[in-house]
């Protein structure tokens, strides 16, 4: 894969699932464009409008523990992550529902310990997926982070789980 | 200590000469069901599923997403569990409209087991009560609150709408193989004490989504051994809110003499290993637990139910799949019964299915709560998922025997939700505040 540059969004702590797809929108259909439309309505006042998250034109957001909690399964939260442009989350923990739904997704949610204390919003960070390089081009400073596993790369090379079950089934190949 | 999918385990040098480890019932179940000797923490497998559960609102997207992977049918017809739980009866048009186009796409699939409105409940008190989890198996679902499962000695584990498309095609599910960590509870359950008081000790002393996150939870012990399946499901389902990827608890006579006449299929009866490895052992005496309630906002903000003796509260609600069981409508009747709901407060009970609703009214448990002034709804995920059912208003307070209560959890915004036992929610709707069942 190669680099990715962009801004980034720092989130505060303990942004959970509930706050990125607020309850009115839990029964709505899993789209990307749709999701997008108010994603992070719940987490604050500024984002709770239409396309209030995504205008921003965000490629990253940088959390610290347990990103997108609280418990809800729903792939609306990562679908409407990327429908809002962002192609990274790092952070020092994930909420393991939405971990999963992000693999699944093929959109790395990468692990990097206390990278949220060195950037703030709207910095310019990069990304070097083969490396697990992540830099904060403002501010100079750099993080290493855990590659994936050959797995989930390759559901990412997919473009998914969707996708990487679709061809196994297609080829007549077994899966796992 | 990293929490990615990592690339290779690292054993520990101890372990590298040793052939075979110890292994979790965790582990155990998924090498069972993986076709291994042997799985360790870390690594990824695909195992097989024992059914896959998916219910109303997210159903008919599984479905098409299930169509879209190529196949018509799915992998086992009498495997696939279709609910109807979040949104029946429907409150209005456009979840009955859901509901008529959920009930379309599950019929035109011919699955075998359709709990529908009239043979409703929530799904995961479905999953267990009508046999569809069995002991050494794995089953996931598309809702939270799988972690349920474990009661029975299962891996029951939550997951999206895709990973179940994809277990409906393909009977499979992939994994990472947990780290676990084990508590074992001694002591004996004292009056008016419940594994949600234990559940909510747990919350508050390990961190709601703290480091238990990915891991599996292994409950054990003698006060784990005289728990009845009702408390091992509450214990198990609310594991998901510590973060932990699966709750379990060793199968045992109990599981066996519930399982009897419902279980869909064959089960093994699976244990830990003597040598298993545990990242960490908690032990835990209940002689001392106390009724304990989580204040509003955020489930680890625990004390025990002495310290808020007094405050008000406007609304009553026990139901859920945390706590809308036979056992736990017993005790707020036994509480409840020749006495009355205080005026200030009103009180909504739901039965976590129609099994659970016929056998607390033939047990006369509903009658005594009528009679106590306690309103009675059809089984439904109800306000937890603050859809409908008695939903949170501006300014209400409400005491819920429930899994949850962040911010418009149950409905508005500026309402605020404490969480406890089905006792603690009884004696304190009697009283008009929070109070200590003990001191009734």
């Amino acid at each position: 894969m190669s680099k990715i540059e962009g801004t980034c969004w720092v989130a505060d702590d303990y942004v959970m699932a509930y706050d990125i797809i607020i309850q009115e929108y839990w029964t709505s259909a899993i789209d990307p464009e749709d999701n997008s439309l108010w994603v992070m309505a719940g987490v604050k006042d500024a984002f709770n409008k239409e396309n209030g998250f995504k205008d921003n034109g965000y490629t990253f957001i940088v959390a610290a523990h347990n990103f997108a909690g609280g418990g809800k399964s729903i792939e609306h939260v990562v679908a409407g992550l990327i429908g809002a442009g962002i192609q990274a989350v790092f952070a020092d923990s994930f909420a393991r529902l939405q971990f999963r739904n992000a693999i699944n997704y093929g959109l790395p949610f990468i692990t990097s310990k206390g990278i949220a204390e060195h950037c703030k919003t709207g910095d310019t960070l990069s990304y070097e997926p083969d490396s697990g390089i992540i830099t904060n081009m403002t501010n100079g400073t750099e993080f290493s982070s855990v590659p994936p596993a050959p797995f989930v790369a390759e559901v990412s090379a997919a473009g998914g789980l969707m996708n990487y079950v679709r061809e196994k089934i297609n080829k007549g190949e077994a899966i796992g | 200590m990293t929490y990615q999918i990592y690339e290779q385990t690292v054993n520990h040098p101890d372990q590298i000469n040793k052939l075979t480890m110890g292994m979790t019932i965790t582990e155990k179940i998924m090498a069972h069901n993986s076709g291994r000797d042997q799985v360790k923490p870390g690594e990824l497998v695909w195992v097989d599923v024992e059914s896959v559960m998916t219910m109303d609102y997210l159903g008919k997207t599984c479905f098409e997403k299930f169509r879209s992977l190529g196949p018509s049918e799915v992998f086992d017809k009498d495997k696939v569990i279709c609910v109807s739980d979040h949104l029946v009866p429907p409150p209005n048009q456009k979840f009955a409209t859901m509901l008529n186009e959920w009930r379309e796409v599950v019929r035109q699939h011919d699955i075998t087991h359709f709990y529908d409105l009239g043979r409703q409940g929530i799904a995961h008190q479905i999953m267990v009560e009508q046999g569809h989890v069995l002991p050494g198996k794995i089953s996931i679902g598309t809702d939270s609150h799988a972690n349920t499962y474990g009661a029975v000695g299962a891996v029951g584990n939550a997951v999206g709408v895709t990973d179940a498309a994809v277990a409906m095609a393909t009977g499979k599910a992939w994994f990472r193989v947990p780290e676990a960590v084990k508590f074992h509870i001694t002591g004996v359950w004292q009056p008016w004490v419940m594994a949600k008081d234990l559940s909510l000790h747990i919350m508050g002393m390990m961190h709601w989504n703290g480091h238990l996150i990915y891991k599996t939870l292994e409950f054990t012990g003698p006060a784990i051994d005289s728990l009845d399946m009702a408390g091992r499901m509450t214990l198990c389902n609310m594991t998901v809110d510590l973060g932990a990827k699966n709750g379990i608890i060793k199968p045992d006579q109990t599981t066996k003499t519930y399982l009897e006449g419902v279980a869909k299929g064959e089960w093994e009866m699976i244990e830990s290993d003597a040598d298993a490895q545990y990242e960490e052992v908690y032990e835990i005496d209940i002689n001392d637990l106390a009724p304990t309630v989580a204040l509003p906002d955020k489930l680890d903000d625990t004390v025990t139910v002495d310290q808020l003796v007094g405050t008000k509260f406007n609304k009553a609600f026990v139901g859920t799949c945390t706590n809308g069981r036979l056992e736990d409508i017993e005790v707020i009747a036994r509480i409840l019964k020749d006495k009355q709901v205080h005026r200030d407060v009103n009180m909504i009970l739901v039965p976590a299915s129609q099994t659970v609703y016929l056998e607390a009214l033939q047990a006369g448990h509903l009658e005594t709560l009528i009679k106590a002034g306690v309103a009675i709804d059809t089984p439904s995920c109800a306000a937890c998922a603050g859809i409908h059912t008695g939903v949170a208003g501006d300014g209400d307070i409400v005491l819920s025997a429930g899994n949850r209560n962040m911010k418009g959890r149950m409905g508005s915004k500026n309402a605020q939700i404490y969480l406890s036992s089905p006792a603690v929610v009884a004696a304190s709707a009697l009283k008009g505040v929070i109070s200590d069942p003990r001191n009734l």
